[in-house]
């Protein structure tokens, strides 16, 4: 491809172009990163805290219902006191159950995943403490074996309230690496977007110079020469700086330039001639 | 077309319009009629282009034209 002015000009500017597309895409980019990220924030990171929290209430409330069983069977009656208290304290724990599988399910990360699944794991060592707790203090509701497993339940009880402290610290832990992640994608977009304009901008000075000079340069010459030939001086050198417009019109004015040199010559030997011509006649 | 009118198209790169009046010199000092141009005299018209356009242009363009010339 010849490198006129034209092509010059459109190539310089077609770069431009291209950077501030890329500039703008990175924009765009970014943009829909952000979103993402702030979607994913906002639905996952949200969504297990609110688990977790439920998972402690619902752990609390069991426990307390758990608690009320034994304090008040003894004035309830067995049957009374199960429906009133044991029969809602298995209903939390399911609900728990049920929770922490949401979790799992939720959990962005295998090490998040493990932190709900030993909830779940911790929930059946609760429910097997309950029941046999629950079954020790209805075959011997004062005796030894009974307050062991009584003591075995509120170990389990609490054992399952750490668990659950530390789901609700991991659903924490996720909004807070979301965030972190928005914070990562909104600087690299932005450190993207500065390097790109600032090479745009280079390159666009860049441009601007190697185009001022491929016209300025051979354009003061032609100046130059024209002065000279305007002022008589038809000896002066036309050089042709580049392959493009301003080349071609070096060449013309070169042809320009040995044309009216010619014809001067051929004036100056005309008038010889007739000087001669004349001396010979006289 | 005559071979002057080739000659002709093929100096008017270099020397614009005073290309008819300077190869009317060249032939003149051959002793031929520009009409009367051939392939034959083309050598000598090429040296003898070479050395008048070495007068009003550089020795490198002169030269091009000479090779022209003589390449016809």
């Amino acid at each position: 491809m010849r490198m006129t002015i034209t092509n010059k000009l459109l190539l310089g500017f077609g770069g431009v172009l291209l950077l501030l597309a890329a500039v703008a895409a990175v924009g765009i980019y970014s943009v829909i990163r952000l979103r993402h990220s702030a979607q994913e924030t906002t639905r996952i990171g949200d969504r297990l805290n609110s688990i977790s929290v439920e998972i402690q209430v619902h752990n609390l409330e069991a426990q307390r219902k758990a608690k009320s069983y034994f304090l008040e069977k003894g004035k309830l009656g067995e049957e009374n006191a199960r429906a009133t208290y044991l029969d809602e304290a298995t209903f939390e724990v399911h609900e728990i159950e049920s929770l922490a599988s949401k979790a799992v399910q939720l959990a962005p990360t295998a090490e998040i995943k493990a932190k709900f699944e030993r909830i779940n794991t911790t929930l059946a060592k609760y429910e097997q403490a309950l029941n046999t707790a629950v079954e020790a203090s209805q075959h011997n509701a004062k005796g030894a074996q009974a307050q062991a497993a009584q003591a075995s339940y509120e170990e389990a009880a609490e054992s399952l309230h750490e668990i659950a402290e530390d789901g609700e610290i991991a659903g924490h832990d996720v909004a807070q690496t979301f965030q972190e992640e928005i914070d990562r994608t909104s600087k690299r977009s932005m450190t993207l977007a500065v390097g790109f304009s600032i090479a745009g901008l280079v390159l666009a000075l860049a441009a601007s110079f190697v185009l001022a000079r491929a016209i300025l340069v051979p354009v003061h010459h032609l100046r130059e020469v024209a002065e000279n030939v305007s002022m008589g001086n038809l000896d002066i050198a036309v050089k042709r700086h580049s392959n493009d417009e301003i080349g071609d019109l070096a060449e013309s004015f070169t042809r320009m330039v040995t044309a009216v040199k010619f014809f001067r010559m051929e004036t100056e030997l005309a008038q010889a001639e007739a000087a001669g011509a004349g001396g010979g006649t006289r | 077309m005559s071979v002057y009118t080739d000659v002709c198209t093929t100096a008017r790169p270099f020397l614009g319009p005073a290309t008819d009046k300077f190869l009317e010199r060249q032939c003149k000092y051959l002793k031929v009629e520009p009409a009367a141009l051939t392939k034959e005299h083309l050598t000598q018209l090429a040296w003898l282009s070479k050395n008048a356009a070495s007068a009003i242009m550089d020795a490198a363009q002169a030269e091009k034209l000479a090779q022209k010339i003589g390449a016809m």
